[in-house]
């Protein structure tokens, strides 16, 4: 499941997964649109390994300038709470896969 | 109606043309990727023959066929009570009971310095998506047709000043006309490097100028055969292709595709074959009154 992610509960999310997938996205971006369902996909076959979410940076863009994003789909990769991977566009879930798996 | 008039685009309206279907064709031929080719590889043409030939004869035969070429982009398209709706660069709309797609693969990037490096740190590919980032800070949009000046246009709406750069502007009066009194400054050369730091600082310009901006919107062509297609409801693959059957129908009722939009070959002869299957499939649909 996809938990949506808002400025409130974002930190505590990131908090509470060891290693957290945050989908920043858009309703008016073509791309999000279709990364949404690698998302979706992703976040069933990743259960109970890691935290997949999605933050809308049109509602919350106090997380968005937290961190400087720019273009979006841009993925978030968090590790214990920290950033350690940014992934700016469209990607295929074979290709996010693997950056979830290495960190 | 047909959007793209490459290879495919023009082969389908042919077959559509002669199979008495009313036929439009939108596009330029400098979009296809068959403008600057050479060809030596294609049945029945011996020695070397220039793309841009073919394109010019293939025109010729469409509009003798019957068929209506409209050289312009399509900026936008929708699906409206079992037809469709595709806005032109002059914002002319255009209806048909069926749509063809064969707009190839629109290339996306510019390849100069700083172009990869500052993705998603000031550089963009869609102002749509990141207009709201950009809030009053200068940026400055690249590209030659109607999605530069779509972008530019949008984005006098957020930044403090838009600047175009493009040295071969290609879009229609109208459009222009738009984009100038909505405040864009243009500027006639081309974008040679992006430079910053952290963030995207400035531009370096081709005539040697440098310009002061915090984003870079990357914008070629007209409206990716990807936006075209979701606006139509299809759901392209990741590297925006779309899938058809062998009658060149994609998901979507009413709707078929053909050439480089569909993967790979990237061949002529596999662009004409399919545009002369979609140009029948299409023509028999829109005929049907399904």
């Amino acid at each position: 499941m996809v938990t949506e992610l808002t400025n409130q509960n974002f930190e505590e999310f990131i908090g509470n997964n060891k290693v957290a997938l945050i989908d920043c996205w858009a309703p008016w971006c073509g791309p999000c649109r279709r990364m949404g369902p690698i998302i979706e996909d992703l976040a069933n076959e990743l259960a109970g390994k890691v935290g997949v979410a999605k933050l809308n940076t049109d509602d919350n863009g106090a997380i968005a300038v937290k961190f400087s994003i720019s273009a979006i789909p841009t993925l978030l990769i968090f590790k214990d709470g920290i950033l350690v991977q940014t992934l700016v566009g469209l990607r295929s879930k074979e290709d996010i896969k693997a950056y979830v798996m290495s960190v | 109606m047909i959007i793209g008039a490459g290879p495919a685009g023009l082969q389908a309206a042919i077959h559509a043309a002669k199979r008495k279907a009313d036929t439009v064709v939108i596009g330029k031929e400098m979009g296809s990727a068959l403008f600057e080719a050479k060809i030596e590889n294609y049945f029945g043409l011996a020695g070397v023959t220039k793309g841009a030939d073919l394109l010019a004869t293939g025109q010729e035969q469409a509009e003798s066929a019957g068929a209506k070429v409209i050289r312009q982009n399509a900026t936008s398209a929708r699906q409206e009570d079992g037809s469709f709706a595709v806005v032109l660069e002059s914002g002319t709309e255009i209806r048909a009971r069926a749509v063809i797609l064969a707009t190839g693969i629109t290339r996306k990037k510019l390849n100069i310095p700083g172009e990869a490096e500052f993705l998603g740190r000031g550089v963009s590919y869609c102002a749509t998506c990141d207009c709201s980032f950009h809030r009053d800070v200068p940026v400055v949009i690249a590209g030659d047709e109607s999605e530069a000046a779509v972008s530019a246009e949008l984005m006098t709406k957020y930044a403090s000043t838009v600047y175009w750069a493009s040295d071969s502007r290609d879009v229609d009066d109208a459009l222009m006309e738009k984009t100038v009194a909505a405040g864009v400054r243009i500027l006639d050369t081309t974008i040679a490097e992006i430079v910053g730091t952290e963030k995207v600082t400035a531009v370096r310009m081709a005539d040697g100028t440098e310009i002061e901006a915090k984003g870079v919107f990357i914008e070629l062509g007209g409206k990716s055969s990807a936006d075209l297609a979701m606006d139509l409801g299809i759901l392209p693959e990741i590297d925006d292709t779309l899938k058809v059957s062998p009658d060149c129908a994609t998901e979507i009722e009413g709707v078929f595709a053909c050439g480089d939009v569909t993967g790979k070959p990237w061949q002529l002869a596999k662009a004409v074959g399919q545009g002369a299957v979609a140009g029948l499939s299409a023509a028999e649909y829109a005929k049907s009154g399904r």
